[in-house]
């Protein structure tokens, strides 16, 4: 009995032993691409922030407001944000290939599943953050315009759009994560059709002077009023 | 580069028949069918009557117009071709026209004159506005001659104006430019004016230029890089400024763009302004300018209502662009009854002076920048207005004045928020 | 050589002008003679023109540089003798050289006989053969020409106590057309010179024969008449001679000198030479093409006589005030150089002495329609003397060699009738007809070249012109047609390279051959024809159809 255990235990031992010298390589095979990875992934990081300066990208996203709301967030510049980003991305993927390298069993497929994942989830992340960059431009373009031409509303024009835009923008990003299609697409939908029914509203309560005036001088052929553009600013 | 050069090879083989000239006059040109006929009659005539020695050639630099501007500047022409001879012209006059690439804008015309300024050699060139409709055939002679004669490397104009005609070039651009480049010229955006043979050399080689051309507002910054470069610069009284009777009003912010925009954008290019040197006046050939004052019925009231919704609508923005205490002045006065509305000078110089460093700074979009100053000078155009209601010209004269001035004293002030010391 | 039997000669002719004076002096006294002038008869027939044009050569108090005639059938005794004049038309025309003489119709010499017994007392047979007056307010219209020196056209005669007529000096007073016996007496002159053998006259100052109270008393219809009258007789009695018309006028004033061929054959053409000059200086063709434009249509038998420079000063009167401040502040800064309404300097000193513009110059006068006339001195580059009172500078001796008196005489040279050049650029040590003949590429020998391109074809004297209006004002372009024969000139006006495009889509297919190195440029296709040019450089092809 004790000569069994003993049997047993020293078989066990030299399994352990045997599992342990089998696991030690993988799992320093693991670590070397884990550490070569977060050094490729820094090396990517800075390829990545060096295009980025190259092409000014700081001054796009200060031209679009993103800089601003950035700072306001007391977040980095978008161009260190970005590459940050993508030496996360690229790093995480490189354990995801070193822990796979372990072997462990069961972890495979989800882990190939993630891998599959990922450029998905890039393509969102993308998608939603120049989705808001290109809804804080426009807003602010379309309530200059709606403030300068003296409208009524230029607040009201000014959300619809970025509304707009960013609703347009986070349900092509779930559509490309593939998350709840249908309700995206719904909800999509309903929004869109909410803010077009308010604005032909709007445009219908509101705009009936503005078609009167329209009209009037179209077929009554009246004088313009006088208009403070009449003084050359030039 | 697939990018079409604004010197098409048409354009070059125009050139080379012309050869090298003396006296060029270029005419930029869009859809002016118009107005232009009588313009090139009144420069011909001045050419013949003023240069008659002097080889002259009328460039006219077309954006693509699909009426006949194109035509009527062509028939222009003084050559042998015609049937009747024109015994009071001693030689040829080209009148050639030209369209340039990449299409219509003011600067890229501007610098299809410049372009061939540079290749002809001409000693003298003056560019003409399409809308100057009560162009005299003086005005060539006025433009050209202290080029020609007394060495002037840029001439600008001067016109008599109603009181409140150019009313951003009185607030802003003239008090703007005199602060900061030192020079006194009464219309830095001009639509008529003349250039030596070395400055559009000069002009035309600088790579800023290309750039330039490609924006609005290529004649003020064509004017500030003159000042920077030292070149020497006079002023002709060409007589009294009127618009095409049937031009469309101007928009302001197009204004802005093209009279603000550049002036901004040249404080980064030019560090001249830098140095703080007392402004000196400019001499002015042929008389004074005078302001005139026939009644004018304005329409005051809108400029103060987009005044103050501007200032509630556009509050986030502007809080990124002036500062705390001129946004809390701003809403002060917005919230003032119209009577009792005024924007003082020292808080307009102010807020022009800060959005011009937000400008540098590029703190938002620099078009939307330029575009949230509109109802601000809105306000203080309003306030101009009522303040000169019943000035006579000395008194007009004397409160732009004093607004120079004050841009002058608040210099200072723009070289802190230019270095960020505020 | 014989003369062409031709009638209409005078269209191929060459024609040098020359002053009997200031060309050879055989007899030592300092003045040129007939004998010398047939001594040099050799030199004109090399220089390869066949006519002659003499100026004036009658008795004369030479006040106006024998223009003032004081004998119509005599030969100046400084000159030689009418004999020696015989003696010199048969040399001339056994060499193939005919002969133009000077008639002036239009005044006299006060000297003349017929003045002197005209003005002698009021009842004398000869008073009506001048212009008489007892005021001086008749035709009040008309111009004074002499600007510089007459301050009326009328003059008072102290002797018969009334003003006689003159439209030049007051010492040639202006023969009465208006009676018949004058328009007789000189027909009877012409008949006289006619009879002995010379070709042509070159009728002075025509424009002015009658006088008319209300009018400019210039091209008046009852000068036209006695013209044609002239004409008339001229074709009956002696066919193949030549009237030249000295009628300093606007081209459309030109018209009726030519009328319907019944008046003159030949009339030179004032209005075109200094707008040649012009057009060198604004280096641009509109002054020229625009003047050829007005110029009229002539009947065929008729011809223009193109000229550059003469005795005369380079006149101004044919131009707009604009174009003549522009000459004179080019051609003429220094006040010394005009005279009247001109420029009196020789085509040297004028184009600055540069051979490049010397030789477009006469390319030009070569190649534009009509029948060119080079003044005596011209072809080797003489200079001009501005010292010399009126137009004397121009009229100095003729310069054959850099010896005694430049080869002119053998007198001392105090005793000359003018001074010689002596200046290191234009003098005759510098300038003269033996050293240029040693050397091909001397102007004179180039001037002969010239000569022979251009009589090797008649299209020069005869055919039409085209104008080819290149985009490149500065190049004058035109074709020259004849029959079939047609020639492409194309000059370029300007001091810098220049390349012009030519439309010759009227003559696809043909080959241009350049005529003085005879060779052959490319085929003319559909493209602008391209030619590129140097500095005044000129082009003369001949269009051939191969």
């Amino acid at each position: 009995m004790w000569d069994k255990f003993v049997v047993e235990l020293s078989q066990a031992w030299q399994e352990l032993i045997r599992g342990v010298a089998q696991f030690l390589p993988r799992l320093l095979v693991t670590l070397i691409i884990v550490v070569i990875g977060g050094l490729a992934a820094w090396v990517i990081e800075v390829i990545v922030r060096s295009i980025l300066r190259l092409v000014k990208f700081d001054r796009f996203s200060d031209d679009s407001g993103a800089s601003q709301f950035l700072r306001r967030t007391a977040l980095p510049s978008s161009t260190e944000l970005l590459s940050r980003f993508v030496f996360w991305v690229s790093w995480i993927g490189f354990i995801l290939v070193g822990v796979n390298v372990l072997g462990i069993v069961g972890l495979e497929p989800h882990i190939s599943k993630l891998f599959a994942y990922l450029p998905r989830l890039v393509a969102a992340v993308c998608l939603i953050f120049f989705g808001l960059l290109a809804a804080s431009f426009f807003s602010r373009a379309a309530l200059l315009a709606a403030v300068n031409a003296g409208s009524p509303s230029p607040k009201l024009i000014s959300s619809a759009v970025r509304i707009l835009i960013t609703v347009l923008s986070v349900s092509m990003a779930f559509e490309e994560l593939g998350l709840a299609e249908q309700t995206v697409l719904i909800a999509f939908g309903l929004i869109f059709g909410a803010l077009l029914f308010g604005l032909a509203l709007a445009f219908g309560l509101g705009g009936q002077e503005l078609a009167k005036r329209f009209l009037e001088a179209r077929f009554l052929r009246e004088t313009p009023r006088e208009h403070e553009d009449e003084l050359s600013p030039l | 580069m697939a990018e079409e050069s604004i010197l098409t090879d048409d354009f070059l083989h125009e050139l080379m028949n012309v050869g090298e000239v003396d006296v060029l006059v270029g005419l930029p040109t869009y859809n002016d069918a118009a107005s232009i006929g009588q313009i090139v009659q009144a420069i011909r005539a001045g050419l013949v009557k003023y240069f008659p020695r002097q080889r002259a050639v009328i460039i006219n630099a077309d954006g693509g117009s699909h009426d006949m501007t194109q035509e009527l500047v062509r028939a222009a022409s003084i050559t042998d071709l015609q049937h009747t001879p024109n015994p009071h012209a001693l030689r040829t006059l080209h009148s050639i026209s030209v369209r340039y690439g990449g299409g219509p804008s003011t600067g890229r015309g501007l610098y299809a004159i410049l372009a061939a300024a540079d290749l002809l050699h001409s000693s003298a060139c003056a560019v003409i506005s399409a809308d100057s409709t009560n162009i005299e055939p003086e005005w060539i002679a006025h433009l050209l001659q202290p080029v020609c004669q007394d060495g002037f490397d840029l001439v600008t104009p001067a016109y008599h104006r109603h009181k409140f005609d150019g009313l951003l070039v009185r607030n802003l651009v003239y008090p703007m430019i005199r602060a900061l480049y030192a020079k006194q010229i009464r219309e830095p955006y001009p639509s008529e004016f003349a250039l030596s043979g070395r400055l559009a050399t000069h002009l035309f080689g600088q790579d800023g230029w290309a750039t330039v051309a490609e924006q609005d507002g290529a004649k003020l910054y064509l004017t500030i890089s003159a000042i920077a470069g030292s070149f020497k610069l006079a002023q002709a009284l060409l007589g009294s400024k009127t618009r095409a009777q049937n031009s469309p009003p101007a928009d302001v912010v197009d204004a802005l763009r093209e009279g603000v925009g550049p002036l901004f954008f040249s404080l980064d290019q030019q560090p001249a302004w830098r140095s703080s040197m007392p402004s000196e006046p400019v001499p002015i050939l042929g008389g004074r300018p005078e302001v005139t004052l026939e009644p004018l019925r304005i329409n005051r009231k809108r400029l103060y209502d987009l005044f103050r919704s501007g200032v509630s609508e556009l509050e986030p923005l502007l809080s990124s662009i002036v500062s705390q205490a001129t946004l809390q002045q701003l809403e002060e006065l917005a919230s003032r009854a119209e009577q009792e509305f005024c924007y003082p000078d020292e808080l307009w110089v102010k807020t022009v002076y800060e959005f011009a460093a937000s400008y540098h700074r590029a703190v938002l979009n620099r078009d939307h920048i330029i575009q949230a100053l509109a109802p601000l000078y809105r306000g203080r155009a309003y306030t101009f207005l009522v303040e000169n209601r019943d000035s006579q010209s000395e008194e007009v004269e004397k409160n732009v004045e004093a607004l120079c001035l004050t841009f002058e004293k608040f210099k200072p002030y723009l070289g802190e928020l230019w270095d960020g010391r505020k | 050589m014989p003369l062409s039997q031709d009638p209409q000669w005078y269209k191929d002719a060459l024609i040098y002008q020359v002053h009997v004076r200031s060309f050879q002096d055989s007899s030592g006294d300092g003045i040129g003679d007939f004998r010398g002038l047939a001594q040099k008869l050799d030199y004109v027939q090399e220089l390869g023109v066949d006519t002659l044009w003499l100026m004036p050569f009658f008795p004369s108090p030479l006040r106006d540089d024998g223009y003032d005639i004081a004998d119509y059938r005599s030969v100046h005794p400084n000159y030689g003798t009418l004999d020696d004049f015989k003696g010199f038309l048969e040399a001339a025309h056994a060499r193939g050289i005919r002969v133009i003489i000077e008639m002036v119709l239009n005044h006299t010499s006060d000297q003349h006989a017929w003045f002197q017994q005209s003005r002698s007392s009021r009842d004398n047979p000869r008073r009506d053969w001048y212009v008489w007056s007892d005021k001086d307010t008749k035709y009040q219209g008309t111009r004074i020409i002499f600007l510089d020196t007459e301050l009326s056209n009328w003059a008072w005669d102290p002797v018969s106590k009334q003003y006689y007529w003159h439209r030049f000096f007051s010492h040639q007073p202006d023969l009465n057309y208006d009676n018949p016996e004058v328009r007789e007496e000189m027909w009877e002159v012409m008949r006289f010179w006619l009879r002995m053998g010379v070709d042509g006259f070159r009728l002075d100052a025509v424009p002015y024969l009658i006088e008319r109270e209300g009018t400019n008393c210039e091209n008046l219809p009852e000068t036209h008449a006695v013209i044609k009258d002239y004409r008339a007789r001229l074709d009956r009695e002696f066919p193949g001679k030549m009237f030249l018309a000295e009628a300093n006028q606007w081209p459309e004033d030109l018209g009726p000198y030519f009328s319907r061929g019944d008046e003159f054959h030949m009339a030179f053409n004032f209005p075109l030479m200094p707008r040649m000059f012009m057009g060198l200086k604004l280096e641009d063709r509109k002054p020229i093409t625009e003047i050829l434009q007005r110029t009229p249509q002539i009947p065929e038998i008729c011809q223009w006589c193109l000229f550059l420079r003469n005795h005369d000063e380079l006149t101004l009167e044919m131009v707009t005030d604009m174009e003549r401040d522009y000459m004179y502040d080019e051609y003429a800064r220094d006040r010394s150089m005009r005279l009247n309404l001109g420029i009196r300097r020789r085509l040297a000193p004028l184009l600055d002495n540069d051979r490049r513009r010397i030789e477009l110059m006469n390319g030009m006068l070569m190649s534009l329609p009509g029948t060119p006339i080079a003044y005596y001195g011209d072809e080797i580059g003489m200079g001009d003397n501005v010292n010399l009172g009126d137009r004397n500078g121009v009229r100095t001796p003729m310069q054959w060699d850099g010896g005694w008196n430049g080869g002119f005489s053998t007198a001392d040279p105090e005793k000359l009738y003018s001074p010689l050049m002596l200046n290191p650029v234009y003098g005759y040590q510098a300038v003269n007809v033996s050293s240029q003949k040693r050397f091909e590429h001397s102007l004179l020998s180039w001037m002969k070249r010239i000569l022979k391109v251009r009589k090797s074809s008649p299209v020069f004297g005869r055919g039409s012109i085209e104008f080819l209006y290149p985009a490149n004002h500065r190049v004058l372009a035109y074709v020259r047609s004849w029959g079939k024969e047609a020639i492409l000139v194309v000059n370029n006006l300007s001091s810098s390279a220049q390349a012009v495009e030519l439309d010759l889509r009227g003559y696809k297919g043909n080959i241009l051959i350049e005529m003085f190195g005879r060779n052959i440029f490319p085929r003319v296709g559909d493209l602008p024809y391209l030619l590129t040019m140097g500095p005044y450089q000129f082009y003369w092809f001949r269009l051939r159809k191969l």
